[in-house]
């Protein structure tokens, strides 16, 4: 099998549109009567690349892809859970993520053995090592994620604004470099109902990541090095009433602990939001004056720094992943390579997304650099630049999820004022440790 | 022998062999799974036998205790809410000589409807921000807007509305159906011996419908967890667990947590809640059938 992709094996130079991307490692092959079936992650910002990447795989090695299943990563999480249980691996690819990969155990096989070095050498080393569990590379990456903040440019060229900021809290009103200026500026913002200062994802493993960055910002750490939870700490408690701060202060809509990433993405593109911290997902849709009320006024700078001097950088990669069952390997590493290709990272990298392959980001910014288009050039800078340097990965253990379901109705309830910071912290730390406990971590 | 092959056990026999496939090995592996620390990302824990540690820990979880007694309150206010707005729409309905069908058929409406989809669409009606219902509140001077689906009793107000605007109309469809049922004779005579109509209703309509009462009270028990998908589009069972009901808590365990031993332990400890709700149903049911023959 190996010889046959390696016979497959084409180093060649890419050119794809009006970019140029550094020569690539091409995984093509002749896979005449193979059908892969594939379970993917679907979504507006996913679906894309497959409609572009399958005919263009299925065109160039005459195989075929049957989509078994397309949903939210959340549904998909469950159905492969599912599948691992009742034992009915029946599919070749399926989506993954850096945080979710270490829950499945060995389903996904080693890539390290399948995909030829060359090929691997094209993407960001510190991104496969993070597409790692226990030695084994279960994942390709197919982009990153890690949020910076965006903000109404306009609230902070207004001159009222400015004086009566200075007035108020004693200092220039400035696009916000710590946590504790974000949360000043969003109360000074806020007229509620019509206007709010910014946002929060309000549950589930989303307010458990936003938590866990703010806790590791601010000097603190979820676990220490056995895994035993520490996080109800000064640190811990600094970053949970952050949030409760801003939820008193009603600088944040009185819904928010029931918003998602869909809900502070379209807040934000409804005008009624001053900052929002997100991912480079949004990028394109808020400048984008038929679906954005702020198109054409937004800032971003990277995530504000804690009191730890730390900046938040929650991150982690969506990717692609192959079933040790899998009858067609070499099929599907030619369909792996594919998805997350030269060409498949640059139609995503259009879109605003981050790219796992250091060329991608080169040819990316020439290419915007070349459009003269100023927006999206801040944007990937700012996120490259914040990838590099700030990211960092939450605890990549199969316990991750569960403890996250665990932590987030605790921090839910000292937001709403059902107990202190320092209780919930307590409450969810003892949870933490069961679960740490009976996964055998001590 | 062949006294087995030519007896009724033999005919018997392929609905016995369906039943057990269908419902007792379940049942039974589901029960047997409850006794282990089964995760559906490790098959192999399907063997390890832990004794009634799930169970155990069950008993002192507050979380689950609160998520029981939360859920027995919802479906005693909202089956009982349901009975009385179906109760109302089927009197009303019969009432009519015109146009009935066409009233019966847009009284089905909801039903239609997948409980995804009207979680969906309720928890746009109660967004605090958007929502039709801020928004409608608004035209009347109230300005501040109200968390629904955040407030401990409106998020809880707000998924019942929900569910029983979605169910209400299994009732009244079985309710009218008895009403349609009910012999003329004895209403007639009683109006002749001057009875009025809240009379005539409590006298003699209410006992014929009591059995279809209980039935449809019965089939809703053992139905009502599809209300389910709703809780789960509008608050997920938060926020802080303010509207956690049994349906959440075990769906969050078992696929989320990838638990499922524990889930199914406490899937077991709820299936009294059915069974008794059933029982008590099914008493009453046989009360008001005795009843409704001895009169």
């Amino acid at each position: 099998m190996m010889l046959r992709i390696f016979l497959s094996l084409i180093l060649a130079v890419s050119f794809f549109g009006s970019f140029s991307a550094k020569a690539e490692t091409e995984l093509w092959g002749d896979y005449s009567g193979v059908t892969l079936r594939v379970k993917l992650i679907g979504g507006g910002q996913y679906e894309g690349l497959y409609n572009e990447v399958i005919p263009w795989w299925e065109e160039n090695t005459g195989g075929k892809i049957e989509i078994v299943t397309q949903k939210n990563h959340f549904e998909l999480d469950k159905e492969i859970k599912k599948d691992i249980a009742s034992g009915n691996l029946d599919f070749c690819v399926a989506s993954n993520h850096t945080s979710f990969a270490s829950q499945y155990g060995d389903i996904y096989t080693d890539l390290n053995n399948i995909m030829p070095a060359s090929v691997l050498a094209d993407y960001t080393p510190l991104i496969l090592e993070h597409s790692t569990v226990n030695g084994r590379l279960v994942q390709m990456p197919r982009h990153s994620d890690v949020s910076n903040l965006y903000y109404q440019k306009s609230l902070y060229e207004d001159a009222d604004n400015k004086a009566n900021f200075k007035a108020k809290y004693g200092y220039d009103l400035t696009p916000p470099e710590t946590w504790d200026q974000v949360k000043d500026q969003a109360i000074f913002f806020s007229n509620p109902p019509d206007f709010y200062g910014t946002q929060y994802v309000g549950k589930e493993e989303a307010i458990a990541g936003r938590f866990y960055e703010l806790v590791i910002a601010n000097g603190g750490a979820l676990f220490d090095e056995d895994y035993r939870p520490i996080f109800n700490s000064p640190a811990g408690v600094e970053a949970l009433q952050w949030f409760i701060d801003l939820y008193n202060a009603k600088a944040v809509p009185d819904g928010v602990l029931n918003y998602l990433w869909d809900d502070t993405g379209l807040g934000f593109a409804s005008g009624t939001i001053a900052m929002n911290l997100d991912w480079a997902g949004w990028a394109g849709f808020f400048n984008d004056p038929e679906n954005s009320k702020v198109a054409g006024d937004i800032g971003l700078v990277r995530a504000p720094m804690g009191s730890g001097g730390l900046r938040t950088g929650w991150s982690g990669s969506h990717s692609f992943s192959m079933t040790e069952s899998c009858p067609d390997k070499e099929a599907a590493a030619s369909f792996l390579w594919a998805l997350t290709s030269n060409k498949a990272q640059m139609i995503e990298a259009r879109g605003g997304l981050s790219p796992t392959r250091p060329a991608i980001w080169d040819a990316i910014i020439a290419e915007k650099k070349a459009e003269g288009d100023e927006f999206m050039l801040m944007v990937f800078e700012t996120f490259k630049m914040s990838l590099a340097e700030d990211a960092f990965t939450p605890p990549l253990i199969p316990e991750w999820i569960e403890f996250t379901n665990a932590l987030y109705p605790e921090l839910q309830a000292a937001i709403l004022g059902d107990k202190s910071p320092e209780d919930a912290l307590a409450t969810a730390s003892k949870k933490a440790t069961e679960i740490m406990e009976d996964a055998g971590y001590f | 022998m062949r006294k087995f092959l030519n007896g009724p056990w033999i005919l018997l026999m392929p609905t016995l062999i369906i039943l057990t496939c269908v419902v007792l090995l379940p049942l039974l592996l589901s029960l047997w799974t409850s006794f282990t620390p089964f995760k559906l990302t490790k098959p192999d824990t399907l063997y390890r036998f832990v004794g009634f540690r799930n169970y155990e820990r069950l008993i002192g979880d507050l979380d689950f205790w609160i998520a029981f007694g939360r859920t027995v309150l919802f479906l005693a206010i909202a089956l009982n809410l349901e009975l009385v707005f179906g109760l109302g729409i089927a009197l009303l309905i019969n009432k009519i000589t015109y146009g009935q069908r066409t009233l019966r058929t847009l009284m089905m409406f909801p039903m239609m409807f997948s409980p995804i989809l009207v979680g969906f669409q309720w928890k746009y009606i109660f967004n605090d921000n958007i929502g039709l219902m801020n928004n409608f509140l608004r035209e009347f001077g109230v300005i501040q807007p109200i968390p629904w689906l955040v407030d401990g009793i409106l998020a809880n107000v707000s998924i019942m509305a929900a569910e029983i605007w979605s169910s209400t109309s299994v009732f009244a469809i079985l309710l009218l159906a008895g009403l349609l049922g009910i012999p003329k004779d004895p209403i007639e005579a009683a109006k002749v011996d001057g009875c009025n109509s809240w009379q005539v209703f409590k006298n003699i309509t209410l006992p014929f419908l009591m059995p279809f009462v209980f039935i449809a009270m019965t089939i809703r028990s053992l139905d009502v967890a599809r209300a389910y998908d709703i809780v789960q589009m509008m608050t997920g069972g938060g926020p802080a667990k303010r509207t956690e009901l049994l349906w959440t808590l075990i769906s969050r365990t078992g696929y989320v947590d990838a638990k499922m031993g524990m889930a199914n332990a406490m899937s077991y400890i709820s299936i009294f809640l059915s069974i008794a709700f059933t029982f008590f149903f099914f008493y009453k049911l046989v009360e008001a059938r005795q009843r409704l023959s001895y009169e």
